[in-house]
């Protein structure tokens, strides 16, 4: 992508000009699309992303500087007005560079180039097929195929040169039904760091079955009086919640603003024995996974939270060193025109003992949250807001009629402690997240949940 | 390859490869940005990003590449991609605009000023610096600042076609944020507050601190109250926000597509009577203004709601055919994607009561200064359920700041029941001039 050369004598102009660490990351991404709507294939869509961004740390401060034109001379006028910016310091030497071998835990086993687009739009339209077969009230499908290829060099003053290859696969589906009052969406999408197999592989029925389902449902569905109360949380994406209440204020990048509720709280009880919580960059072929991360590191597995106790925070270079804590290898960004800070790779709260069935037994009058929508989190306060995208009331010990249009609102470090029960059902859902560097891709999980009370916005 | 030259080449490609219904779009942005923390500046970031689209028509086929590298090789691979991508997909209705309007020139518009170019690392550092002092020494609960960014950013943005079409604009803007965070001890608040403009005022630095803090500061000691059917005012920063998620629903391709549900409605009454909604492409300075669309179609305004009676869907080329009628200029379009709906400054006109004298009209009433994400709301369904923070308003006074409440109901009821608005739009740059509203119905669940 680029010559040794050339880097070399970026890194050491950021040396020359004061800089203790110099670095260089570059990237080369394909990125192509085929989107369904209406019975449609619209647009087919390909497109190649290319830039080099330039990070030199003087101290506690970055500059960071990007450009898509690659040429040495332009790499070094980027360097140079990233140092002018910044008063000289004391000249560094650079490190000779070791080429890291990356370990590659997700091979890919069909090559996405191998396969003509013509079987995407097949897949497609199949999938359509399938979801307008589910019932007569769907009245719309919107289907799409998107996959990448990123090809990233990451070079630092240490010595540092690590090359990696990441492929992904996601498939999105959204059913619209309609059943007099209002459309209403459901959607699935699933994805991997993998290749084509992924489509190959994918349970088309039952995709297609849990996303016209829930529409179907919603459409017919009422509205819950909101109130404090019981929630049963469903597994699999209702892990959003943990992601962004806990997991966001579990990142240096919010700790070392003194911007978390969880900052000097390691070895502290925060939730109740029974909660074990991790984020994994190593599961094979996961959405979130990563063999390094974006400054070069070996993906890791980092527990966050063990029998309720707050085990450590999930770092990247600036915030380990400003916290005092190990790099964790969860240094992220979406591409070249972004500086990496600590983010999230595959989140997940572990399986506990109880069933579903337990857990609904043991409300009297609550929410069962099946499947949870997006939200939103202010990493400070920990104040979050999640929107239900399929919910039903519990009602003596019984799931009883579905509701919709149900938000779930609270503050992370003050619900977490009301998880009492944790169910054996642990399921993993792809997600984009997007913060200070970007929108990564991520995983949230969990298995089914009890929080003992919650507001819940309804009607 | 210098960018207007990049896109001369990618139209000769067309003429070379005999494509006769070619459209090249063109981003290039520059930005500088500084972030402070703890008194210095912790990180400066300077870029430059571009990326040049294709889009290829064939017998209503469209298909669409881009390359963020302006190299001829490049360049040439993205065309070939676009014309390959144009085998596949279903026909449409779409077509390219072969009508070349007389455009008037884009500077009229006054969406650039020179002098925000030559702003230094130093200036938006002094900027900053000033905020964040600004914000701590407000008030002594300020216990962290952990976002201050100030970022200088141009765009420049050029659409050319093979039937001769060629339209670019230049645009600049400066912007700061602040974020502060207070602990009472017995609660934490984050206080927020974003300037946005094209005029440089060095003295908005510390302003912006100090009312980053001080809106914080007002919601300290924030609680619940009941849930019920309560009249709400929504700010004039809230109320552009919360309607903004369901624009959408005034989308010609999204009422045909089953995705509106003002499919069918033109002519009915949507409205409380004396709303009027507008999009106004030609408001000078608004960012979101401009003379030719996407596909090179004239822009012009339009009223989307007058007397509370629905007038206009929004249309670009295609889904304007669809409907036998003309492209109301409203096609939207990335360097990396295809044609959308896009709406350009949504105007709703000013009443005359200030937000005081709004919020004095009903006996008591929720005054909403914060939105707490917009999950909740399905723009499609017109559903709105969303944490919200304020004021409990009894008598035209503050009697209590409020936090952990949501308000539920719809987006069609809501433009119902807007009872009043108020007399301004908020200061910044913006696309969606919408005052205050009081509005009724809402349900609040706390």
């Amino acid at each position: 992508m680029l010559s040794d050369s050339s880097v070399r004598k970026v890194l050491e102009l950021g040396l020359s000009r004061g800089a203790d660490f110099a670095e260089v990351f570059a990237e080369d991404s394909e990125v192509s699309g085929i989107d369904l709507l209406d019975r449609k294939v619209e647009d087919i869509s390909s497109g190649n992303s290319f830039g080099v961004g330039v990070r030199l740390l003087f101290g506690d401060e970055a500059y960071y500087g990007y450009s898509s034109d690659a040429a040495e001379e332009q790499l070094l006028k980027l360097t140079e007005n990233l140092a002018r910016a910044h008063a000289e310091g004391a000249p560094g030497s650079l490190s000779v560079f070791r080429v890291e071998s990356v370990l590659d835990r997700h091979p890919v086993r069909v090559a996405p180039d191998n396969v003509p687009k013509r079987e995407r739009v097949e897949l497609l339209r199949h999938l359509d097929e399938l979801t307008r077969q589910q019932g007569e009230a769907i009245r719309q499908v919107g289907a799409s195929v998107m996959e990448k290829h990123r090809s990233v060099l990451i070079a630092n003053s240490e010595g540092l040169w690590v090359e990696d290859s990441r492929q992904y696969a996601r498939l999105r589906l959204a059913a619209i039904a309609e059943k007099g009052d209002g459309p209403q969406t459901a959607t699935e999408s699933p994805g991997v760091l993998g290749g084509y197999e992924f489509f190959q592989g994918l349970d088309a029925e039952r995709i297609t079955s849990e996303a016209a389902q829930a529409a179907l449902r919603m459409a017919g569905a009422g509205y819950i009086d909101g109130g404090t109360m019981p929630v049963v949380l469903g597994n699999g994406f209702g892990g959003v919640i943990f992601h962004e209440a806990c997991g966001h204020p579990l990142e240096t990048e919010a700790i070392r603003k003194n911007a978390s509720p969880f900052a000097g709280k390691v070895g502290e009880a925060v939730a109740q024995p029974i909660l074990t919580a991790i984020d994994d960059g190593t599961l094979a072929n996961r959405w979130g996974s990563l063999n390094v991360d974006d400054e070069g590191q070996p993906a890791q597995r980092t527990v966050l939270i063990e029998n309720g106790i707050l085990k450590g925070y999930l770092s990247d270079r600036i915030g380990a060193r400003q916290v005092g804590v190990a790099r964790t290898g969860s240094a992220r960004r979406e591409s070249y025109r972004f500086a990496p800070v600590s983010r999230m790779r595959n989140t997940y709260i572990d399986r506990g003992p109880h069933t579903v069935e337990d857990m609904i037994a043991s409300v009297d009058y609550g929410l069962y949250a099946r499947k949870m929508g997006g939200g939103s989190v202010d990493p400070a306060t920990g104040e979050f807001n999640f929107a239900v995208q399929e919910g039903y009331v519990i009602r003596k010990g019984k799931i009883a009629e579905p509701v919709r249009g149900a938000t779930l609102i609270g503050k992370g470090f003050e619900v977490l402690p009301l998880i009492s029960m944790i169910g054996n059902d642990l399921e993993l859902a792809a997600g984009m997240c997007g913060a200070s560097s970007g929108w990564v891709p991520t995983t949230v999980g969990q298995p089914t949940l009890k929080i003992d009370r919650i507001l819940v916005g309804g009607r | 390859m210098e960018w207007q030259t990049a896109v001369d080449f990618a139209l000769s490609l067309a003429r070379e490869h005999r494509e006769s219904d070619v459209d090249v779009l063109l981003n290039r942005s520059e930005s500088l940005a500084i972030k402070v923390l703890n008194h210095r500046v912790e990180k400066v970031d300077q870029s430059t990003a571009q990326g040049l689209g294709v889009r290829v028509v064939k017998d209503g086929r469209t298909g669409i590449a881009y390359t963020e590298r302006l190299e001829p090789p490049a360049i040439e691979k993205a065309f070939l991609a676009a014309r390959e991508n144009a085998e596949l997909p279903d026909p449409t209705e779409v077509v390219m605009n072969r009508a070349l309007p007389e455009v008037p020139d884009p500077a009229t518009l006054e969406l650039f000023n020179p002098a925000l170019d030559a702003l230094t690392v130093d200036d938006l550092a002094r900027f900053g610096l000033e905020a964040e002092a600004a914000a701590f020494a407000a008030d002594a609960r300020v216990k962290a600042v952990p976002y201050t960014v100030v970022k200088r950013e141009n765009g420049r943005y050029l659409v050319a076609s093979t039937h001769g079409m060629r339209y670019s604009q230049h645009s600049n803007s400066v912007g700061a944020y602040c974020s502060a965070m207070l602990d009472s001890g017995t609660q934490r608040k984050s206080g927020t507050y974003a300037w946005a403009s094209r005029a440089w005022d060095a003295t908005q630095g510390a302003a912006l601190g100090r009312e980053a803090a001080g809106r914080g500061a007002a919601l300290l000691g924030a609680r619940s109250i009941p849930g019920g059917r309560l009249p709400v005012v929504l700010d004039e920063y809230v109320a552009p926000d919360l309607l903004s998620m369901y624009l959408g629903n005034f989308s010609a391709e999204a009422a045909q597509k089953g995705m509106s549900r003002l499919r069918g409605r033109l002519g009915e009454p949507i409205a409380d009577a004396a709303i009027a909604l507008t999009d106004d492409p030609h408001r000078v300075g608004a960012p979101g203004s401009r003379y030719l669309d996407a596909e090179g179609v004239a822009t012009q305004p339009l009223p989307l709601i007058e007397g509370g009676v629905f007038r206009n869907f929004l249309y670009h080329v295609e889904s304007a055919r669809k409907d036998g009628r003309e492209s109301t200029g409203h096609a939207g379009r990335g360097y990396s994607g295809g044609i959308s709906t896009r709406t350009h400054s949504v105007v709703m006109p000013t009443g005359t009561h200030d937000l005081d004298a709004l919020c004095a009209i009903p006996e008591r009433c929720l005054l909403v200064t914060e939105l707490e994400g917009g999950a909740g709301c399905n723009p499609v369904s017109g559903d709105i359920s969303i944490g919200v923070q304020g004021y409990l308003i009894e008598g035209g006074r503050r009697m209590q700041p409020v936090d952990s409440v949501t308000i539920a109901g719809n987006f069609f009821d809501l433009l119902r029941n807007i009872r009043a608005v108020g007399d301004r739009y908020q200061p910044n740059l913006t696309n969606r001039f919408i005052p205050a509203l009081l509005v009724e119905g809402l349900v609040l669940s706390g």
